[in-house]
């Protein structure tokens, strides 16, 4: 049940297809309707995206390369951003001089000073390769600012100010074909570093190439998507734990964090995954269903208030996190592993997606 | 020597404002006037550190005097620290006659004839505590004074406050305990906590307890929970009932701060939609940690306002009424079902 | 003025009058007798009255027990007619009066405890109160599950208080829940009255230092001053060993004029702080100019 070629089939999405060629800006979320984000109403089940999702595989990229690597090492913040104008892969290394000139101007204003940019800068775009899923999805895109203190030798180790990158994994095809020729769509920034700085790259793309930002908070159904498939994953890379932390609205306010054995928390998991139903024992090619998410995580939760009496219900989820990754409620990820890294990145793709204004 | 002196004071002075530093070195008395007015607290606190290693050089003051010093800081500070709670069992007979020297003494003597190399210093303070600093070495090495554990001890009570205690030490210190104190011998309480005075109320019972009462006190005036003079008017029978129901779980007044409650559940999962976990033999595995600012605050409040079901669940009320933060549930035995 | 007492009153002056009747009529006493039929006119009025007010009282107290209190002065009026406020507040007084003292015996009966239901009857909560010398002090409750067997379930009792080794001497608990109230309730009268003589020494004799004191106030050291040519430094030491007590069983006294301790005032003096509470016995000892 491949939810992309779903989504084609249905007469709504055909409507959308001829309007596109209208408005460049067109909207994700008309192209797909409502979303699992305003809950699980598991009525039209096939034509929305997110109620069922292709369980995580091992990623197609057996060798993780060193650009990769990079977006592992720490925990991102966050946002989405509207399709580039005229962004061109081929021109990363301009990009590159633009943007620090750019930080350079502001920092004659006045604006950077305050970021901490006494020294010399050195912006550096590069391409990561192995992120697109389809031949339409645009290549991912790595930034780095690294600081070149002022009284350094040529071959001094360079410090790290700021990182961040674009992307798009498995984003909608048929959204992503529909784009005129002149836009690129990397709807997930992920920032790592001060907000200044964060700030200031924003402001350049968004002079540069006609776009957006906005922030990208992960919700509850969505963690909960990231618990359930991070757990999926425990048989072939141990998970080391599921970890749910929930913040109940007591005066102080209560955080809960329950911590689950990686080996029980798969097994009720499987107890849930209905085999028969969703064609076959072979884990490779299964999907995964909101309903059995919910059911998971309704699990959890009824074991909980057997004990403590306790209705996590009445709080918010807030964090989920494995030994593959973590994902806050503020719009944090962290990626630990980069073999199940895609499946990740493709929900999140997803939120991005359905995040943009019109 | 030196470089041990300075590294002791470099970590006190750290970790002080200067306001507090200045009223310690005062009560530390180690210092004459003239020296305590010669320091200038607006340099960089590297310097300071300089400047009072110098004055200590010129007094003569030792490394046994800055642990001195330390220990005054603590003793007024105890709270940056994490404390867990011992309990003494059994007492002797003439565990009611002990008194400070003979305690001083008894201890001393006792945990120097397990360990050569430790050093002790022993203080009441005024609130009738004996404090104990114990700067631990092994057979080859001196007392590392930048690592002591901290030991807080009423006499005539059964607990003990301990706070930077490792497995190793543990049971030397145990048996020192348990000799001065005419006990026989010392188990975990499985409470700790950051704040001190929480700990020791929770254990010696030293906060506002509720009890069903004839006479319903006006509690919710005491506790202030709405301010809002309307909710309060509204306030109807049903949740009167409900806060008499939480404060007899978790307390009246002001609660005692903790900030953590750890279970550790190995108990079978049972959902009568999920067949397969239900007939699992095996426990399913998970630990549960409550956080808050003051967790039974939190806890009061979520039963108040129905977040948590009422009548509380004595895996909840435990933590005020056993003095507990640390639970280790299981299934097992007929008898006492929950092991809390 | 009880009941009874009318009734017997009355019946004792019948018995007179009877004998008098029987005894045979003398000449002389015609002026006797008359004063007599007076004085027992005027005592049966009295005692006339003393009835009705038993009864307005007796009635007082059925009608609205809990009212008796309220100082309503048309319940007076409804029981005693025009007689008068003052009537009618006595009135009051005497139901309320009564009323209590019934109260007070029923407490007794239960042993001085107040016992409460709780869980719909599978539990108590008793409540013990501590006082000395006539002051109420804290309170301490118990909550005891009644069923499969009595068991503390939760309480506020200090912890140096021995409950649990109270609880079983002997299956107290069990089977002599009274018993082991009352020597729980002695530990716990003991602690208020030690801790509440410490707390005015504290407040009275600021010239005493409490060097030291520990949780359950039995062992208390005390610095005094003995006022001569030179100021002598007195350590007393009291020793409550049996924490029922609130009075030591054990005093030393230390200093380095040891002259001092061997005279008969200041063997006296450790008798006097053996047999009073501290505080008194304190000021006894700065009146008589014994310490500053």
């Amino acid at each position: 049940m491949d939810r992309h070629t779903s989504v084609a089939r249905t007469p709504v999405s055909s409507v959308v297809v001829q309007r596109r060629s209208k408005s460049h800006r067109l909207s994700y979320r008309s192209n797909v309707g409502t979303m699992s984000h305003l809950g699980y109403t598991p009525g039209f089940s096939k034509r929305r995206l997110t109620t069922s999702r292709l369980a995580p595989k091992h990623s197609r990229i057996t060798e993780v390369n060193p650009e990769q690597l990079a977006l592992l090492v720490r925990e991102w913040q966050l946002s989405y951003v509207t399709p580039l104008y005229r962004f061109r892969h081929g021109q990363l290394k301009s990009y590159s001089r633009q943007l620090a000139a750019f930080m350079v101007s502001e920092q004659q204003q006045g604006v950077a000073a305050e970021v901490g940019l006494e020294s010399a800068l050195k912006v550096s775009f590069t391409l990561v390769a192995g992120m697109a899923q389809t031949e339409e999805e645009a290549n991912t895109v790595f930034i780095q600012i690294h600081s070149k203190p002022p009284f350094s030798a040529p071959d001094d180790p360079q410090k790290l100010l700021w990182s961040g990158w674009l992307t798009s994994v498995g984003g909608n095809p048929d959204y992503l074909r529909s784009l005129p020729e002149d836009f690129v769509c990397l709807p997930l920034f992920c920032s790592g570093g001060t907000e200044g700085l964060t700030a200031l790259v924003k402001a350049w793309f968004q002079q540069t190439f006609d776009c957006c930002f906005g922030p990208l908070e992960i919700n509850s159904v969505n963690l909960q998507w990231l618990a359930a498939l991070w757990t999926d994953c425990h048989a072939r890379s141990s998970i080391k734990q599921l970890k749910l932390v929930w913040s109940l609205p007591a005066e102080p306010p209560l955080e809960v964090t329950y911590t689950v054995h990686p080996q029980d928390a798969w097994e009720l998991w499987r107890s849930i995954r209905q085999p028969g139903e969703r064609g076959g024992e072979e884990e490779e090619d299964g999907s995964v269903g909101l309903e059995e998410v919910a059911c998971f995580i309704k699990g959890l939760k009824s074991h909980f208030y057997r004990h403590f009496r306790v209705e996590l219900s009445a709080g918010r989820l807030t964090q989920v996190s494995t030994a593959l990754g973590s994902a806050k409620h503020g719009g944090r990820l962290k990626i630990s592993n980069s073999s199940y890294m895609i499946t990740t990145l493709t929900l999140l793709t997803e939120c991005a997606l359905l995040k943009m204004p019109i | 020597m030196d470089d041990l002196k300075r590294r002791l004071l470099q970590r006190i002075i750290r970790t002080m404002p200067t306001q507090m530093l200045k009223t310690t070195l005062s009560k530390w008395a180690r210092l004459n006037i003239e020296q305590q007015e010669s320091l200038d607290f607006t340099q960089p606190k590297f310097l300071l550190t300089d400047q009072l290693l110098a004055l200590c050089g010129e007094s003569g003051l030792g490394v046994k005097h800055i642990t001195e010093l330390e220990m005054i800081y603590i003793i007024d500070n105890p709270n940056q620290r994490l404390w867990h709670a011992y309990q003494l069992l059994e007492a002797g007979d003439d565990a009611h006659s002990v008194e400070v020297t003979n305690f001083k003494e008894q201890f001393k003597v006792h945990l120097t004839e397990l360990i050569r190399h430790v050093s002790i210093k022993i203080k009441k303070h005024t609130d009738e505590a004996v404090w104990i600093r114990i700067a631990w070495g092994d057979r080859s090495s001196r007392p590392n004074h930048l690592k002591p554990t901290y030991v807080v001890h009423h006499l005539q009570t059964p607990y003990v406050f301990v706070t930077n205690l490792t497995s190793k030490t543990m049971p030397l210190l145990s048996q020192a305990l348990v000799m001065a104190t005419r006990y026989s011998s010392m188990k975990d309480a499985n409470l700790s906590g950051r704040n001190l005075s929480a700990v020791r109320d929770l254990l010696m019972k030293q906060f506002q307890q509720v009890f069903p009462s004839k006479h319903l006190q006006p509690l919710g005036k005491k506790n202030q929970i709405n301010s809002n003079p309307q909710i309060e008017r509204e306030q109807d029978e049903q949740s009167e009932t409900r806060l008499q129901i939480a404060c007899e779980a978790f307390g009246g007044g002001t609660l005692p701060e903790l900030q953590k409650a750890i279970y550790t559940l190995e108990t079978k999962l049972k959902d009568n939609t999920n067949k397969i976990m239900t007939e699992r033999e095996q426990p399913f595995r998970c630990v549960v940690t409550f956080k808050s600012t003051n967790i039974l605050e939190s806890l009061r409040h979520s039963a108040m306002t129905g977040i948590a079901s009422t009548p509380v669940t004595p895996m909840l009320s435990s933590i005020s009424q056993k003095g507990r933060n640390h639970f280790l549930i299981t299934d097992k035995g007929p008898g006492p079902q929950r092991k809390l | 003025m009880s009941t009874l007492g009318v009734l017997g009153h009355l019946s004792k002056l019948e018995t007179q009058a009877r004998k008098r009747k029987e005894a045979p009529p003398q000449q002389s006493g015609l002026e006797e007798l008359k004063a007599t039929v007076e004085a027992l006119v005027i005592q049966r009025d009295q005692l006339k009255a003393e009835i009705k007010a038993n009864e307005s009282v007796q009635k007082l107290r059925s009608e609205d027990p809990d009212q008796s209190t309220g100082g309503g002065e048309e319940l007076g009026e409804g029981a005693d007619g025009s007689d008068g406020s003052v009537n009618s507040q006595l009135l009051q007084l005497m139901a309320r009066h009564a009323q209590l003292t019934d109260l007070l015996h029923a407490h007794h009966l239960i042993g001085g405890y107040d016992i409460i239901k709780t869980c719909q009857g599978n539990g108590l909560c008793v409540s013990l109160a501590t006082s000395y010398e006539g002051v109420y002090l804290e309170r301490y409750s118990l909550e005891i599950d009644v069923a499969p067997k009595l068991r503390i379930t939760r309480h506020d009792v200090p912890t140096f208080v021995p409950l649990a080794r109270l609880a079983e001497q002997g299956g107290a608990l069990q089977t002599n829940l009274r018993g082991f109230l009352g020597s729980l309730s002695r530990h716990l009268n003991g602690y208020a009255g030690r801790k509440q003589q410490l707390k005015l020494v504290k407040e009275q004799h600021k010239s005493v230092e409490v060097m030291e004191s520990n949780a359950p106030c039995s062992i208390l050291i005390l610095l005094m001053t003995v006022p001569q040519v030179k100021d002598i430094a007195v350590l007393c030491k009291l020793d409550y060993t049996d924490h029922t007590h609130c009075l030591p069983e054990e005093v030393t006294i230390q200093s380095e004029d040891k002259d001092l301790l061997e005279t008969t005032q200041w063997k006296n003096n450790c008798t006097l702080l053996k047999e009073t509470p501290l505080h008194k016995a304190l000021a006894t000892l700065i009146q008589s100019g014994d310490i500053k």
